[in-house]
C-alpha cells in the first residue's frame, strides 16, 4: 500500500474540548502560543494532556521548553494535535522545581522531559530516565545552564570521569559501543547496543557529544546575528532553521513579509530538501554496503549544490533568510540554468526509483527492518518522512502552511508500511514534489520588493512557530523582552523527536539492521544536540 | 652425492612464476579491481602514483608497514603477531600448484589429488584469517571473525563439491591434469557448474553481495579492527591474494587454465599472457557483481547457501556423474 492519502475528516476543536472538561481550573488564552496557550496549576497539565489524547489520537507533545521567570520556572508542553497548536503552560518555583512527568501519558515526552532538567534542573517525578542527557560528564552539579544567574566563565567543569569498564563478554551477550565514533556514524553520538548473538535486545543512547549551546549563546547576541547563529544548528538543513527562526520573530514584531519573498524561500527551503533526501538516499546505500548508489546519487546531488550556490552565493549556508524578507533577489538570468538542472535530475528519477523500489538486495536489507506501526509512531510523536512512511500524514506545509506553501499545489506522500523501505521511499518521492514546487514557484513568482525594513528592536513577546524541515517538523519558540536581545530561543529539531523511534524498532532486530534503520531516519547530531 | 644447487628451480620460486610473480600479479589485479569499481562508480580512481595510478596497491602497501605497529594489551600474542603472516604464506604456497606458465612452480609437486590440497590450503588461511581476529579481543574483531568463520564453513561445502564436477569431467583430481584435458573449456560442457562456483567464490571470498564480515557499518574494521602497519598490510595482501587465487582457481577449473593458441616463440610467454588474462576477465566479473549489489545480512548470507547454493552444487555433481558416466559414451 503506498501513496495513501489519508483526508482526515475530523474536525475536532481541541480547545473546547478541554474547555468542557476543565473550563473552570485553567485558563484558556486564545491566540497566543499557537492556537491557545492554556495555564494550569497544580499539576493540572497532565489533566488537560490527557483530554487532549483522548480526543484526538494525533496529539503529540512537539517539544517542551524551559523558562526562567525570576522566581519560578516556566515550562511549557507544546501539544501538536490532528488541526491545532496548543500550548500548556505550568509553573514550578525554582527552589523546589519538581513536577509530575507526562511520560506515562505519551511516551515520546521522555527526551524532552530529560533536556528540560538538564538545562533547567527541572525534576520530572515519575520519569525513569536519569543523568546527564545533553551535558557532558564533565559538567558540575548544581549549575544549569539556561538559568539567568549562570555565568559562563565561572562554570568549572569537573575532571573526567572514569572511562566505561569494558565488561568481559559473558556467555553469548556482547555490549557493542555504536559511537561516538563509528563509520556508521558520520556525526558523534554514542548508541551502547546489547547484542546477544546477533540480536540487540538493548540500546541505550547518549547524546549532547556536540553540544555547543547555541540556544544560551543566542540570548547574547542580537535578532539579526541570531538569524546565522540558528542557521549553523545543521549543516545540511540550514535554510530551515534560518526560517523558522525568522518567522518566529517576524511573528512579535507582526511584519507582513512581501509575497516574492515568500516564493524565493519557498524555492531556497525546496532546493534545501532536494539536496537533502539526495545525500540521505545515497547514504543509505553506504550504510547496506550499496556504494555504487551512494555514488550515483552523490553526483546528482552535486548540481543542485551548484543551484544553491547560484541563488544565495553561498553552496553550503546559504544565508538567504533574514527578518523581513530574504537578502538576494533571483536573477532573470538564472532561471533558465535552474529549469534545465531540475528538467535533468527528473530525467534520472525512474531509475533511483526502480532502484529503490525494486532492486532485490535493497529490498532484502530494507523491507520489514525497522518496522515503525501507526500506533507506536503516534505514541512516540515522531515527526516527517518516519511519521508519513508509518501512515501518519502530518506535513507541516500542509497542516499549517507557512510562506507560499498555501497557494503551491503538491501531494503529501503517505506510506503504510512504516519500515526503512517506506521511509527512503518518502523521500524518494518528495524528491520529485520538490522539483514541482520549485518549478511552480518559479513559474508563478510575484514581482515586488523581496523584502520590507524591519526594526532591529522586538516588542515585548513571545511566539511559536513550526516549519517542516527535511527531517521532519522543526519548532522554535523565541521570547522578547523589549531589547535588541532575545529573551529565550529554543529550538526542538526533528531529529530530537525522531530517536525514541529508532530505540523502539531496534530490539529484537539483528545487529546488521541497525545502521539501515538508523540512517532512515535521516538522523543529525549536530541538529540534535544544537 | 652431493646435492646440486638447481638455479632454474630457485628462479622458479622466487621470480617467476612463483613469489614475485603473484605479488604483481596480485597487485595489478587490485588495480583493476579499483578501477573497475571507480569507472561503474562515475568515480576515476587511482591515478596519481604511476601512470594511471597502476603503482597504488604498492604504495598503500608500502605506506602501511612504514606505520606504527599497535598490539592491544588484551591480544593473544602469538596468534595476534604471526597468524596474518602465515595465511598469507599459505595462500602463496596454494598459488604453487596451479600451473601458471604450462607447468605449476615446482613441476615435480603436482601430484594426482592436488585439487584437495590447495582448496584446504584455501580453507587454512581462511580459518588463520579468523583465528588472528579472534585472538585480537576485540567486540568488533570478535564479530567480524565469527562471520567469517560462518561464512567460509558454509560455503567450502558446495567449492567442494562444485570444484568435483570438472574433476569427474576430466576423470583426475590432479589440476594439471584437468587444465590441460580442456580442448573444449568446461565453462561449455557445465555452464550450471560455473556460474554457481562464482557465486560461491564469491562469498568464500567475502566479496559483494556478501562481504558481511567487513560490513563497516556493522562491525567498524571486522577482523582487521585491531591491527596495524605491517601486520595489517599482510592481511590486506592476503585477502587480494584470495581474490587472485580464486580467480586462478575458476581459471584451472573452468576455462582451460594457461592454455590457448601459441603463435609464435615460447610456449611459456603465450601461456601466462592467456592465464592473466583469464584471471583478469574473472577478476573483472567478480567486481561488476560486487558493485551491483547491496550487501546482503548474514542470515540471508547463510540461508542462500543452505537453502539454493548447497542444493544447487548437490544436484550439479549428480548430473555431472550422470552425464559422464552414461552419456558422453554415447556421443
Amino acid at each position: 500500500m503506498r501513496r495513501q492519502n489519508q483526508t482526515s475528516t475530523n474536525k475536532i476543536d481541541i480547545v473546547k474540548v478541554v474547555e468542557d472538561k476543565l473550563g473552570d481550573s485553567v485558563q484558556i488564552q486564545l491566540g497566543q502560543l499557537g492556537k491557545a496557550a492554556i495555564v494550569t496549576k497544580n499539576g493540572l497539565h497532565r489533566d488537560v494532556l490527557q483530554a487532549m489524547v483522548d480526543a484526538d489520537e494525533k496529539t503529540a507533545v512537539v517539544a517542551i521548553t524551559g523558562l526562567d521567570l525570576g522566581a519560578n520556572l516556566g515550562i511549557l508542553y507544546h501539544i501538536r494535535t490532528s488541526n491545532a497548536f496548543i500550548t500548556i503552560r505550568a509553573e514550578v518555583p525554582k527552589d523546589t522545581p519538581k513536577i509530575k512527568t507526562v511520560t506515562d501519558i505519551i511516551p515520546g515526552a521522555v527526551f524532552h522531559e530529560l533536556e528540560v532538567s538538564d538545562l533547567f534542573g527541572v525534576i520530572f517525578e515519575g520519569n525513569e530516565l536519569q543523568g546527564h542527557f545533553v551535558l557532558s560528564e564533565y559538567w558540575p552539579e548544581g549549575v544549569y545552564p539556561l538559568r539567568k544567574d549562570v555565568k559562563a566563565s565561572e562554570i568549572k567543569l569537573n575532571p573526567a570521569p572514569a572511562g566505561e569498564e569494558t565488561q568481559p563478554a559473558t556467555g553469548k551477550v556482547v555490549k557493542i559501543i555504536i559511537g561516538p565514533q563509528h563509520p556508521a556514524l558520520l556525526e558523534p553520538e554514542k548508541f551502547a547496543v546489547t547484542v546477544e548473538g546477533e540480536t540487540v535486545t538493548k540500546v541505550e543512547p547518549r547524546i549532547g557529544y556536540v553540544h555547543r549551546g547555541i540556544e544560551k549563546a543566542a540570548e547574547s547576541r542580537t535578532y539579526l546575528q541570531d538569524v546565522y547563529l540558528v542557521e549553523r544548528i545543521c549543516g545540511i538543513c540550514n535554510t530551515i532553521h534560518a526560517c523558522d527562526f525568522v518567522e518566529c520573530v517576524e511573528k512579535i514584531l507582526k511584519t507582513e513579509v512581501p509575497p516574492r519573498a515568500k516564493y524565493l524561500r519557498v524555492i531556497a527551503l525546496e532546493l534545501n530538501r532536494l539536496h537533502s533526501h539526495l545525500l540521505t538516499l545515497g547514504h543509505a546505500g553506504l550504510e547496506i554496503g550499496y556504494e555504487t548508489l551512494f555514488q550515483y546519487f552523490w553526483r546528482d546531488r552535486e548540481p543542485i549544490m551548484d543551484l544553491i550556490e547560484l541563488t544565495s552565493g553561498n553552496r553550503v549556508y546559504s544565508s538567504l533568510m533574514t527578518v523581513g524578507g530574504v537578502r538576494r533577489d533571483l536573477r532573470e538570468t538564472d532561471i533558465p540554468k535552474i529549469k534545465t538542472t531540475l528538467v535533468d535530475l527528473r530525467k534520472k528519477l525512474p531509475f533511483y526509483r526502480k532502484v529503490y523500489e525494486g532492486e532485490p538486495s535493497i529490498r532484502a536489507r530494507m523491507q520489514n527492518v525497522g518496522v515503525l506501526k501507526r500506533e507506536d509512531a503516534l505514541k512516540l510523536c515522531v515527526v516527517g518522512p518516519v511519521a508519513r512512511g508509518s501512515g501518519v500524514n502530518i506535513d507541516v506545509r500542509k497542516d499549517e502552511p507557512y510562506e507560499a506553501y498555501g497557494e503551491i499545489p503538491f501531494k503529501e506522500i503517505v506510506y503504510t508500511e512504516g519500515d526503512t523501505w517506506a521511509r527512503m521511499n518518502v523521500r524518494m518521492d518528495e524528491v520529485e514534489e520538490s522539483i514541482n514546487i520549485i518549478e511552480y514557484a518559479i513559474d508563478h513568482l510575484p514581482a515586488g520588493p523581496f523584502r520590507v525594513k524591519a526594526p532591529r528592536v522586538v516588542p515585548v513577546g513571545e511566539a511559536v512557530n513550526r516549519v517542516e524541515a527535511p527531517r521532519g517538523e522543526l519548532f522554535c519558540y523565541v521570547r522578547s523582552n523589549g531589547t535588541a536581545f532575545p529573551e529565550r530561543v529554543k529550538v526542538r529539531t526533528p531529529t530530537y523527536a525522531n530517536i525514541p523511534a529508532f530505540l523502539k524498532t531496534a530490539i529484537g532486530e539483528n545487529i546488521a539492521d541497525v545502521p539501515p534503520n538508523f540512517v532512515s531516519l535521516d538522523p543529525c547530531f549536530s541538529c540534535t544536540d544544537r | 652425492m652431493t646435492p646440486m644447487i638447481d638455479f632454474d628451480l630457485i628462479l622458479r620460486i622466487l621470480i617467476f612464476p612463483g613469489f614475485t610473480f603473484v605479488l604483481l600479479l596480485t597487485l595489478f589485479c587490485d588495480w583493476v579491481e579499483r578501477k573497475i569499481d571507480a569507472r561503474i562508480q562515475n568515480r576515476i580512481g587511482p591515478m596519481v602514483a604511476g601512470p594511471a595510478g597502476l603503482f597504488q596497491p604498492l604504495a598503500d602497501f608500502i605506506k602501511l608497514l612504514t606505520k606504527e605497529d599497535i598490539e592491544p594489551r588484551n591480544a593473544k600474542r602469538i596468534i595476534f603477531n604471526f597468524a596474518p603472516l602465515v595465511a598469507f604464506t599459505i595462500m602463496v604456497f596454494a598459488m604453487c600448484f596451479l600451473p601458471i606458465d604450462g607447468a605449476s612452480v615446482l613441476s615435480t609437486t603436482g601430484f594426482s589429488g592436488d585439487l584437495i590440497v590447495i582448496l584446504t590450503f584455501s580453507t587454512v588461511a581462511s580459518f588463520l584469517l579468523f583465528l588472528s581476529g579472534w585472538a585480537s579481543c576485540n567486540p568488533y574483531g570478535t564479530i567480524g571473525s565469527a562471520r567469517v568463520l560462518t561464512q567460509f564453513l558454509g560455503y567450502d561445502i558446495p567449492i567442494f563439491m562444485l570444484a568435483l564436477t570438472p574433476a569427474f569431467i576430466a576423470g583426475s583430481l590432479s589440476i594439471f591434469v584437468i587444465a590441460s584435458d580442456q580442448t573444449i573449456p568446461y565453462i561449455l560442457l557445465a555452464p550450471w557448474a560455473f556460474v554457481l562456483f562464482m557465486i560461491a567464490m564469491q562469498a568464500e571470498l567475502e566479496k559483494g553481495p556478501f562481504d558481511v564480515p567487513d560490513a563497516e557499518s556493522e562491525v567498524v574494521g571486522g577482523l582487521e579492527t585491531e591491527y596495524t602497519g605491517g601486520k595489517l598490510a599482510f592481511l590486506h595482501l592476503t585477502r587480494d591474494v584470495q581474490v587472485v587465487f580464486g580467480a586462478a582457481l575458476v581459471v584451472e577449473l573452468f576455462l582451460a587454465g594457461p592454455y590457448g593458441p601459441v603463435f609464435f616463440g615460447l610456449t611459456a610467454f603465450w601461456y601466462s599472457l592467456w592465464f592473466v588474462l583469464k584471471v583478469l576477465v574473472i577478476v573483472i566479473v567478480a567486481e561488476y557483481i560486487t558493485t551491483l549489489f547491496a550487501r546482503l545480512r548474514i542470515d540471508q548470507v547463510l540461508r542462500a547457501n543452505w537453502r539454493v547454493v548447497l542444493p544447487a552444487a548437490i544436484l550439479s555433481l549428480m548430473l555431472t556423474v550422470v552425464l559422464v558416466t552414461w552419456v558422453r559414451p554415447l556421443v
